[in-house]
């Protein structure tokens, strides 16, 4: 499988070097250049902490929060510490009335699925734009990309009219169906694939490869970071999809976790006021499946940046 | 001969993109047209047996609504600020993240971090950041938010940044950071992609060049990425056109400072106004938008065409 | 072929601005008139329904949906009383679900009826009617009501036994007056599309124990609040005396109390730019500028806490939610209450004519080509509405107040208990209710219409806007209006 990539070399797989670049000796390092490399270094690094913070602390809140007591969390001035943890909170999101096991169930279900049948789609059409010849190619592409610019609440109502003319209401089906085809998807792997050189698919071509072949045994692997990266958007997407779900599957056999999460599990029936505390612990076991899922996603990242062959 | 094979080839890859497209973007589309063209269609009273007049005053209600103007300025806006800001952000963050080896991963990891913090936590996040409690005429506030405290540890004066009575900048000043923060993951991921993908040899040539980190980031990894920046400019600026969630998320479904609704509308937020008593004028609204996304779109595109290395 | 799409949307974006210039301004008649509150017709005898052959078919099995806001503990107890409804009808079955909350129940249904796969039940607040009424989707019910066509019919059950398919008139009677006229406050009142299910008002909270201490006096009307006020900003100067959760509350409550005009469903529908609401919105800037009130939106957060503070900046008194109550109770160290909560009626113009808002979920029922489900429907309404023992249920798991009299409630003896137990401490739920059911003339509906909802939205922003200052009362006014005619239709 590997074999295929490594004997394609690498003077194949870059493009042309940018102009202005002239070959010339290497010049001696001095220890002037040193010092300043390593203060460089620091200064990367006190960028990196400082947006770092910036990120983390919604994320710091979110976890502290799940700990504080419906009290404290209201309190006017907010607390940065919680003054008494209340793991009551998880234990309240685990037996409450969110059946958390049946929404992680569906959410799998509908994100794995949907996943692998959109990474089909997105990769046959990408591939037909960025490397077959068809009568109306860039008409076809510019027509694709304009319909994400329509807001899409506006497809909601009419969308809602089909899927209840097929009968699809409360399936899977409805869940993962109509949301299959993502321009966005389909721009992003074609600009990809249209960054491996031409002359690959023209030796393929002589060799007598066929299309499906050579997508599969060389554009795939070599697009690898962008396709998992697309993976990843897309079951985020299903971990987050809150509108159509809970409109047209918002029943417990098909409910999806953001759903559950927003519904009115939380919701004190008369006053309206949420139990914030409790809602924040369940969203953060909803959370750890998506960092293990990163986590486990960025090493693979990692290995399809060194399967191209493009080791520093 | 091999081209016409080619022909049917690709459409038998783009069929069923092709066909669910037509079943769930298209025929919705066509939708939108003929509820913008029946003066304010409304779906409900249609059901009931009403009737609609046919013509574009459904479009000339929306432009001579009174605060279009305001939706559209705070629409442009935001898109205009914050997509620049962003990716220059992203771009300097990925470019970080890859020039440094201890830590890498964690950094990585936490990066991507916002997009998995719940949407809830973050508002919460930004209430208590930047929201006063409490003032009043003849009250002082009991509360003034982190970014204020610091604010006056450091001897500064604090600013009503999100509360009664704050005025324009503050607020947009607020909600540009909110934007920002929000889309930055994304554009890590897809530009740190690229950078990964950039053969390290180039780099080497631009040392052994005696290039400076400047030149080289400009010589060589800016148009290195200049795909992966398009994409992300070119669907930050069709994300951009589409905001709402964001303010809905800081100033709540009147989309302005308490005292001062409508103040920061966009033009989504129009069309949310009016969805549900006026749906005709909502399609006219959304075909608006469309139009002025198309076009920026198109000025993007042919932009990239010039600009972008394959 | 890109450039031929860019003219295209280009030649569209002119033909709309050209189409502006044509149509260009339309209705635009002069500043409201001062008409006084909207004259309701008669309730008429039939709402369209037809009995189908033989009546009510119980040997059938007959499946109905309702969609409403339960939580857990309150499904477990509509359960119960649904486990007792079908040892009466066996064939009745009753399939329901918490859709969300009222506002997700809303948009759920609409889409739905744009599908033709409505529920045959919903909770309901009158607006919700209003919005499914364009697509005629609501059942009247007076064919089923006192005096209504199909008032009489009865059903032979199983064991013979005879059972009322109408609502009786002592039925009617058990409700509160005002909570059962809710339901015909649509179009011209001829017709009644809701009953209630359960309901909740705007009560005031006071902090008893320092009223006692100070000797002040419990306001009864808008002009003795103005002087409590001033006495409490004298005792304490660092407190804002009175919060007001509900800005649009309290605009559409003082129109009632005036009896100034607010909206109407047909003709020039938004009312509400008159002398006198310009008037007590003026005079209640000066108490916001006196540092008199707050209300929840301004100050940043539920007024509740500023009631429920023993330190730092608080409130003595505080108008909201009688459904939240329990929020209002004073926090408790070692068993001991920092102090007594009062609840009373909220201030009057006019005592004698006393005016406090109706809230709280409704049922509807839904059309449907199948009389038996419609049918269905109302037996299962009639029963949950008028049952005693189901309101009381409800009501001491809820903290929502029975939509039907104090004397009925009383005949449930454990409700009764905990009527009698109340007080200002830890039974403070129970004092809430006590004193909604004591106020049992007093309760009002605004009509509801398409674009009802917004007007509520608008008059509660146009608060806001005078109080803050960033618009002057007649700007905020004129604004509210445009505001209103342009998305309310």
């Amino acid at each position: 499988m590997t074999e295929n990539i490594n004997a394609v070399s690498d003077e194949q797989i870059l493009p042309a070097p940018p102009k202005g670049m002239k070959e010339r000796d290497i010049r001696k390092v001095s220890k002037k250049q040193t010092v300043l490399k390593v203060l460089a270094q620091i200064g990367l690094y006190v960028f990196l902490t400082v947006i770092a913070i910036a990120v983390l602390f919604p994320f710091y809140w979110m976890l502290i929060s799940s700990l504080k007591t419906l009290n404290e969390y209201n309190a006017t001035v907010p607390t940065l510490w919680p003054q008494e943890f209340l793991w009551a909170n998880y234990v309240t999101a685990f037996t409450g009335e969110l059946e958390l096991g049946q929404l992680f169930l569906n959410t799998v279900i509908v994100g794995v699925v949907s996943t692998i049948l959109s990474l089909v789609v997105t990769v046959l059409s990408a591939y037909a734009f960025a490397r077959l010849e068809f009568k109306g190619k860039n008409a076809l592409f510019a027509a694709l990309l304009a319909t994400m610019m329509i807001p899409g609440e506006l497809f909601t109502i009419t969308n809602y009219v089909t899927v209840s003319a097929f009968g699809w209401l409360h399936t899977y089906t409805v869940l993962i169906v109509p949301f299959l085809v993502s321009v966005f998807y389909i721009y992003l792997l074609r600009q990809n694939f249209l960054q491996i050189p031409n002359e690959l698919y023209l030796a393929a071509k002589v060799d007598g490869t066929s299309d499906l072949k050579y997508l599969w045994r060389v554009m795939i692997p070599l697009s690898a970071p962008t396709l998992v990266s697309i993976t990843i958007l897309k079951m985020m997407g299903a971990w987050n999809s809150y509108i159509w779900p809970r409109l047209v599957a918002n029943d417990t056999m098909h409910r999806l976790v953001t759903v559950g999460l927003r519904g009115a599990a939380f919701v004190d029936e008369a006053t309206g006021m949420t139990n914030f505390p409790a809602q924040m612990a369940a969203v953060v076991i909803v959370t750890i499946p998506l960092l293990l899922v990163f986590i486990f996603f960025r090493k693979y990242i990692m290995r399809g940046v060194s399967r191209s062959g493009i080791k520093g | 001969m091999d081209k016409k094979k080619n022909q049917w080839k690709a459409w038998l890859y783009l069929l069923p993109a092709i066909v669910l497209l037509l079943v769930f973007t298209v025929w919705p589309i066509f939708n939108t047209i003929r509820m913008s063209l029946l003066k304010d269609y409304d779906d409900l009273a249609a059901i009931g047996g009403a009737t609609f007049e046919f013509g574009f005053a459904n479009f000339a209600k929306v432009i001579s609504y009174r605060g279009f103007l305001t939706c559209l300025g705070n629409t442009v806006l935001l898109t205009v600020i914050t997509v620049p800001i962003s990716t220059m952000l992203a771009l300097l963050i990925a470019v970080a993240l890859n020039s440094i080896k201890w830590l890498s991963k964690i950094f990585q990891t936490i990066f991507f971090l916002p997009y998995v913090t719940n949407s809830i936590a973050i508002g919460m996040v930004f209430m208590a950041m930047f929201s006063m409690i409490g003032g009043g005429p003849t009250t002082e506030p009991v509360s003034i938010g982190i970014i204020n405290t610091i604010i006056e540890a450091c001897g500064g004066t604090r600013i009503n940044w999100v509360n009664a009575g704050s005025d324009y900048w503050s607020n947009m000043f607020v909600l540009i950071i909110y934007i920002v923060w929000n889309a930055l993951p994304f554009k890590i991921l897809v530009l740190l992609g690229g950078l990964q993908g950039v053969n390290k040899q180039y780099y080497d040539a631009a040392k052994v060049d005696g290039a400076s980190r400047l030149r080289t980031f400009w010589r060589v990894t800016v148009p290195l990425l200049s795909p992966m920046i398009a994409y992300v400019v070119i669907t930050g600026f069709i994300g951009g056109f589409k905001e709402y969630s964001s303010i809905v998320g800081i100033f709540g479904e009147s989309m302005g400072p308490v005292g001062n609704p409508g103040s920061l509308n966009t033009m989504v937020g129009f069309i949310y106004d009016a969805i549900t008593n006026n749906p005709g004028r909502a399609s006219a609204a959304a075909l608006i938008l469309f139009a002025i996304i198309f076009a920026v779109t198109m000025v993007n595109l042919y932009v990239s065409k010039k600009r972008v290395h394959y | 072929m890109k450039k031929k799409f860019g003219a295209l949307f280009l030649a569209g974006i002119m033909a709309c601005a050209a189409a502006a210039c044509f149509v260009g301004c339309d209705d635009n008649s002069g500043p409201g008139n001062t008409s006084g509150p909207v004259e309701w017709k008669e309730l008429s005898k039939s709402g369209g329904f037809t009995m189908p052959e033989g009546g009510f078919d119980i040997n059938s099995p007959v499946e109905i949906k309702f969609y409403h806001t339960m939580g857990k503990a309150l499904r477990e107890q509509f359960e119960a009383q649904l486990a007792e409804f079908n040892q009466i009808f066996p064939n009745i079955k009753v399939e329901h679900e918490q859709v969300g909350g009222y506002d997700d129940v809303r948009d759920q249904i609409y889409k739905e009826i744009v599908g033709n796969n409505q529920p045959d039940i919903a909770y309901c607040y009158p607006d919700h009617v209003a919005l499914y009424n364009r697509a005629k989707a609501v059942q009247p019910i007076n064919d089923f009501l006192p005096g209504g066509t199909y008032a009489n019919e009865t059903i032979t059950l199983a064991d013979g036994s005879e059972y009322n398919l109408g609502m009786t008139a002592e039925e009617r009677d058990m409700f509160i007056e005002g909570y059962y006229e809710e339901g015909r406050k649509f179009d011209d009142g001829s017709l009644m599309y809701t009953l209630p299910f359960a309901k909740s008002t705007e009560v005031l909270f006071y902090n008893k124990t320092f009223f006692e201490e100070n000797d002040l006096e419990v306001p009864t009307t808008w002009d003795e609040m103005e002087e409590v006020c001033a006495k409490i900003k004298a005792l304490d100067s660092e407190c804002i005396p009175l919060g007001y959760d509900s800005e649009a509350n309290w605009f559409i409550t003082m129109c009632e109390q005036y009896g100034s005009a607010y909206t109407q469903p047909t003709g020039q529908k938004y009312l509400f730019d008159n002398e006198t609401n310009r008037g007590f919105i003026e005079k209640f800037k000066g108490w916001y500028d006196k540092g008199y009130v707050t209300t929840q939106e301004i100050y940043g957060k539920y007024t509740s806490n500023l009631f429920t503070a023993t330190t730092g900046q608080r409130c003595y008194m505080c108008i909201g939610s009688s459904a939240g109550a329990k929020n209002q109770q004073a926090p408790k160290t070692d068993d001991e209450f920092a102090f007594e909560v009062g609840i009373t009626s909220i201030p009057q113009v006019d005592p004698a004519k006393p005016k406090v808002i109706s809230q709280g979920p409704s049922v509807c029922i839904f059309k449907s080509d199948d009389p038996q489900k419609v049918l269905a429907s109302w037996l299962l309404v009639k029963y949950l509405t008028t049952n005693v023992e189901f309101q009381a249920a409800f009501s001491a798991e809820s903290g929502y107040v029975p939509a039907l009299t104090i004397e009925n409630m009383r005949k449930n003896q454990a409700y009764a208990d905990m009527l009698d137990e109340a007080d200002g401490f830890g039974n403070i739920t129970a004092l809430s209710a006590l004193r909604c059911l004591e106020q049992a003339d007093a309760y009002y509906t605004s009509p509801a219409f398409v674009g009802s909802s917004k007007a509520r939205d608008e008059v509660g922003l146009l608060i806001q806007a005078v109080f803050t200052g960033s618009k002057t009362i007649d700007q905020a006014f004129k604004d509210a209006i445009e505001e209103c005619e342009y998305f309310g239709g």
